[in-house]
């Protein structure tokens, strides 16, 4: 502190603005009753900690032993490819986010994300706003109209079940979604809610998209009414007496 | 309590018995702290005061980003206000603004008393403040007009990394200087651990910012840098500056000897080893080789050492003294802290195996895990510490304990709430993230409840941290007390045993 003793007393009333006095041996009164700066003592290392820091490092090994994927550079399997009923002993609910779901399934959460905002889960819509799904003709009916609503979207007035609907639009979804995505998707709302519709293949999609490829707008009530009400798309009957899961599912489905 | 704990007022005792013996020594002592004091006196403050300044705007930000979970249509017409800006903008609030901030405030404090050496030109080391405050400004400006970067913690658009990073500079040389003409030849543990802290800094921040901005790691790799870094901001910045800060107030304020060198030799080295491996433990199950995560939660089991070491060093050095604990905010506030450290580290174990991570990884648990270090731990050490070095900079005593309690035990029921609440959102959550036949928008509906119950620990903790503002004010506009003990908690109980002694 060779600079600071130089000029003790305008340092410490810099810091003493507040009325005490500049004795030295009153300085503020919470540095005098401070304790020593601390120290440290010597105690020696229980028996205990050590054997605390040998199980934690027993079991840090452990883990690393038996959870490296062999130290390979592109395994993601934990377990280094160890036989598959051995992975699913390792937790409860092994088998869980791998389990094979139905069409209908993965449908519900498309549904649920991209059109339960104005479907509704249940499938009811929005009286004067957005059609019913459950019970609808068109749902129930053939899948081609079904399938060009949702490629290309719908605006207009509409009669659905009797009721009027057309203050809002359907959106084109042809540039979001795929053709397996269209296909599960139709699938779970023609089989949801007690409707009664076969299900939907994703090769019909992909078919129909083809043909609309050159139609730029939305369809209306108009357009609609021009295609005959059970017009299916090509392959639709194919799939009724056996339903195959979209090709982007890498497994092989169990049967047939 | 028992008998034999020397439940008196440790101030006039200790007063006492260094009258008695050697006073000139003492005196000599007392005259040094003083004048270091005065000299830290102005950056500390104005630390201190920013810190505070970011904390109430964080809570803010907290309550709205805490709102819109259950409540999403709050605020949700200003583009600004939308909660991908509001989330970013409240961590990095709390996380550059109020806890390092008040992190180097009394880092910078402790580091000149145990250095014991004033500090030389005090008036730069507010410029550097100031800078710190003007890259926070700019950085959370540029989240809230939508310039986040999208990694978390370091969301600050690059012009306001670079401030950040000169401010850091300018006030990291002046911690390293004080440590350069340090006197005496004894280092203590709290000097260790924060020169550690400052010089891990600038590795973490600058290595991250490298990966991840100026020469970007390919593809999911950024995650991985991406949480390295924020777990060991966590660990070795926030980490090492609440730890350093526990050693030194925890012995001082009882007037004892820290337990054991030698525990504190192994908690630091074994921390500074292991704690710099951990961060991939929170990608369980992440498009990572599997190595590299089980290498993080290996890391993770073996910091039970340094936990476990530093803990009960802490622990014996208390022993027989817990009754402090009644009278003394700061100590109240710091063994609070450092217990939270040690549930903490245990907990952070735990979420990481991935036996449990298959539940809560990607969970409301992270958001638990990082508030219990930031806040439970970190912020309580520091709220503690900022009790015992205010009234030596202002030279007033706190106005009143009734607020010193209030704060306690409204920050400690605000915490303890909200993370029980986050994780049971976790497990809610977990569970029905790994039920194939729940929708992900379905296994979400189990989570509001919980983020009801988080808001409410949120009226707490703001209630909290305006108490603290507001008593913190009145100590800057010397409005505090001026008497010559300091303000106990239970004074009237703290009377009896004075009279009784």
């Amino acid at each position: 502190m060779n600079e600071s003793s130089s000029a003790p007393e305008r340092r410490v009333r810099q810091g003493m603005d507040y009325g005490e006095t500049e004795d030295v041996n009153q300085v503020h009164a919470a540095i005098q009753r401070e304790k020593r700066e601390p120290r440290v003592g010597l105690e020696p290392l229980s028996l205990w900690l050590i054997a605390i820091y040998g199980l934690a490092i027993f079991c840090g090994g452990a883990y690393l032993g038996r959870y490296s994927g062999n130290f390979s550079g592109d395994g993601l399997d934990p377990l280094g490819g160890a036989p598959r009923s051995k992975k699913s002993a390792t937790g409860p609910g092994g088998a869980g986010p791998s389990q094979e779901l139905s069409q209908a399934d993965r449908g519900k959460k498309i549904f649920s994300a991209n059109c339960a905002t104005c479907h509704q889960m249940s499938g009811t819509g929005v009286a004067g706003q957005y059609p019913p799904l459950a019970g609808s003709e068109y749902v129930n009916g053939g899948t081609r109209r079904l399938g060009m609503i949702v490629l290309k979207g719908l605006q207009g007035p509409l009669t659905v079940k009797g009721m009027q609907f057309g203050t809002a639009v359907m959106q084109p979804w042809d540039k979001t979604l795929s053709d397996a995505k269209i296909a599960d998707v139709l699938t779970f709302i023609r089989q949801g809610w007690g409707n009664k519709g076969g299900p939907v293949v994703m090769e019909s999609i992909a078919a129909l998209r083809k043909e609309l490829a050159s139609h730029p707008d939305s369809f209306t009530e108009a357009d609609l009414k021009a295609v005959p009400e059970d017009a299916n798309l090509p392959g639709a009957e194919k799939s009724a007496e056996a339903p195959k899961p979209a090709a982007n599912t890498a497994p092989p489905p169990p049967k047939g | 309590m028992n008998s034999d704990v020397p439940m008196k007022a440790p101030e006039t005792a200790a007063i006492a018995t260094s009258a008695e013996s050697d006073v000139t020594i003492h005196d000599v002592e007392k005259v040094e702290r003083a004048l270091i004091d005065a000299s830290t006196r102005l950056p500390v403050l104005f630390f201190y005061a920013s810190a505070i300044a970011w904390l109430l705007l964080g809570t803010l930000l907290a309550g709205v980003t805490s709102w819109k979970l259950h409540a999403p249509d709050l605020l949700a017409n200003y583009s600004f206000l939308t909660w991908g800006r509001v989330r970013p903008a409240h961590m990095n609030v709390m996380v550059w603004g109020w806890a390092s901030m008040a992190g180097i405030g009394t880092a910078i404090w402790l580091m000149a008393r145990l250095c014991r050496t004033t500090l030389r030109h005090p008036l730069l080391l507010i410029g550097g403040g100031a800078f710190w405050n003007l890259g926070v400004m700019l950085g959370v400006g540029g989240i809230l007009a939508g310039g986040s970067t999208g990694y978390q913690w370091l969301e600050f658009p690059s012009y306001a990394s670079i401030v950040l990073f000169v401010a850091y500079t300018l006030v990291v040389s002046w911690a390293v200087i004080m440590f350069r003409f340090r006197r005496g030849d004894h280092i203590y543990i709290t000097q260790w651990y924060l020169l550690g802290a400052f010089l891990w800094f600038p590795w973490i921040y600058g290595a991250a910012q490298i990966m991840l901005f100026v020469v970007p790691v390919q593809g999911v790799m950024q995650a991985a840098v991406n949480w390295w870094f924020a777990n060991n901001l966590l660990f070795l910045w926030f980490g090492s500056i609440g730890l350093g800060t526990a050693y030194y107030m925890i012995p001082k304020v009882i007037g004892r000897p820290v337990y054991s060198y030698h525990l504190a030799a192994i908690g630091f080295w074994t921390y500074a080893l292991f704690a710099s491996w951990t961060g991939m433990q929170r990608l369980v199950d992440g498009p990572f080789p599997a190595w590299m995560i089980t290498a993080s939660i290996a890391a993770t089991i073996l910091t039970i050492i340094p936990v476990a070491t530093v803990g009960l060093n802490h622990h014996m050095t208390m022993r027989g003294y817990f009754g402090l604990l009644r009278y003394s905010p700061t100590l109240r506030f710091t063994v609070f802290g450092a217990i939270s450290y040690t549930v903490f580290s245990m907990i952070g174990v735990l979420i990481s195996l991935r036996s449990v991570a298959r539940y809560v990884n990607f969970t409301q648990a992270s958001i638990a895990y990082s508030h219990m270090g930031l806040y439970a731990f970190f912020t309580m050490v520091i709220f503690g510490s900022m009790y015992y070095i205010v009234p030596r900079l202002v030279g007033r005593e706190w106005r009143y304990a009734s607020l010193i309690k209030l704060h306690f035990w409204s920050s400690t029921y605000g915490v303890g709430l909200m993370v029980l609440m986050l994780l049971a959102a976790a497990i809610a959550q977990g569970s029905a993230l790994n039920d194939p036949a729940l929708t992900f928008t379905e296994g979400l509906a189990y989570v509001p409840m919980y983020m009801r119950g988080r808001s409410l620990s949120g009226v707490l903790l703001t209630v909290s941290h305006c108490v603290f503002a507001f008593h913190f004010g009145l100590m800057l506009f010397g409005l505090g007390r001026t008497a010559s003990v300091p303000t106990f908690l239970n004074p009237q109980e703290e009377e009896a045993l004075e009279a009784r002694l």
